[in-house]
């Protein structure tokens, strides 16, 4: 059986967000007398404009572009090689200028895309890029993306009815409104806990899938390794007050409860450790 | 007399306004997730959330204390 582990924990993660959702139906079903099917249809149209809408502005904010096959005939072929293996249909390969070495994947199994710079292109070589691929078509064939969409819709839904319980149950003064926006944003945080904790197990199981698929994590690990090395060097020469600004974050605590990716060190050292 | 409601809303408000100056990345993260594709800013393997958006969450935050402050004073 395949990610036991995986499942175990999206089965728990799944009934904790499965109850945040019951309650906020409930709560819709009650205050605003909406039948059960009213409730699921219009949760099924929110999460669905959220997929569609985020694919549409994913790619449209880092300007990507198809990448023709006569381009590139070396990457395609080997999309397309990993994807037979990894039993999913080739996704659809874009090209973009993110002025940092990076990629990302989009869409549902039968209807992905991969996002590659082409800062990542020049930066790794071929074995190194087609580690980053083969975790990018894991995310796909995982589910990933789809699982991050369907949280976030759970989220903000959840978020909606605290906003609205709060502003229905107050005197409308200027502190319950006040009042509601904040209680919408704790408990969107809240939920998303959840939703994090299982995406950034997420990344391991797509570590994992890319370095199976190769038969070795080194690949990934040493782009990985690479990036980072380089990421280092930018970041020093970054002015001192932004630094101050980010000395908080992204570093232990309630950012890295809140992050949706684990520390690269702790990925690479799995990588090499298997 | 104390309007709890009021005071629930400075405390809140205060809480919110601290998270966002503390660690903006992560009040970004959690309104950006699933909405866009994760690790699609800053480098590959990472979530990083790009400076300008650090800054506009921390000036929110300001906003928040500074509002939960108000409604402290009017509760209390």
């Amino acid at each position: 059986m395949r990610h036991v582990g995986l499942k175990a924990r999206m089965a728990v993660v799944g009934s904790i967000l499965f109850a945040f959702y019951a309650v906020a139906a409930v709560v819709v079903m009650g205050v605003f007398d909406w039948p059960l099917a009213l409730v699921l249809l219009a949760s099924v149209l929110f999460v669905g404009v959220q997929y569609k809408l985020g694919k549409w502005m994913a790619l449209r904010s880092v300007g990507a572009e198809d990448l023709p096959e006569e381009r590139s005939p070396d990457l395609h072929r080997r999309v397309e090689s990993l994807s037979r293996d990894m039993r999913i249909d080739k996704p659809r390969l874009m090209i973009a200028s993110m002025g940092v070495p990076n990629a990302f994947a989009i869409g549902r199994k039968g209807a992905g895309t991969v996002v590659v710079s082409e800062e990542l292109l020049r930066t790794l070589d071929t074995d190194e890029v087609e580690g980053v691929l083969a975790h990018e078509l894991a995310h796909i064939r995982n589910r990933d993306v789809v699982m991050m969409v369907l949280g976030q819709g759970v989220a903000s839904i959840v978020a909606i009815v605290a906003q609205w319980a709060v502003l229905l149950t107050g005197d409308n003064d200027i502190a319950d409104f006040f009042l509601a926006i904040v209680v919408g944003q704790l408990t969107q945080m809240l939920v998303m806990l959840f939703v994090f904790a299982i995406s950034r197990y997420r990344e391991y199981v797509a570590d994992s899938d890319a370095a199976d698929e190769l038969g070795s994590g080194e690949p990934l690990a040493r782009a990985l390794e690479k990036i980072s090395r380089g990421a280092q060097g930018r970041e020093s020469q970054v002015d001192s007050q932004a630094a101050a600004l980010c000395i908080f974050d992204d570093r232990g605590g309630l950012a890295s409860l809140l992050s949706t990716h684990p520390p690269v060190e702790k990925r690479i050292e799995r990588l090499r450790s298997r | 007399m104390t309007d709890a409601r009021t005071l629930l809303a400075a405390i809140l408000g205060l809480l919110l306004g601290a998270v966002c100056l503390v660690a903006p990345g992560a009040v970004v993260r959690v309104q950006t997730a699933g909405r866009r594709p994760t690790g699609r800013d800053g480098e590959y393997g990472t979530d990083a959330v790009p400076d300008r958006w650090r800054r506009l969450v921390q000036a929110l935050g300001v906003g928040l204390v500074a509002a939960g402050g108000y409604f402290g004073y009017v509760a209390l």
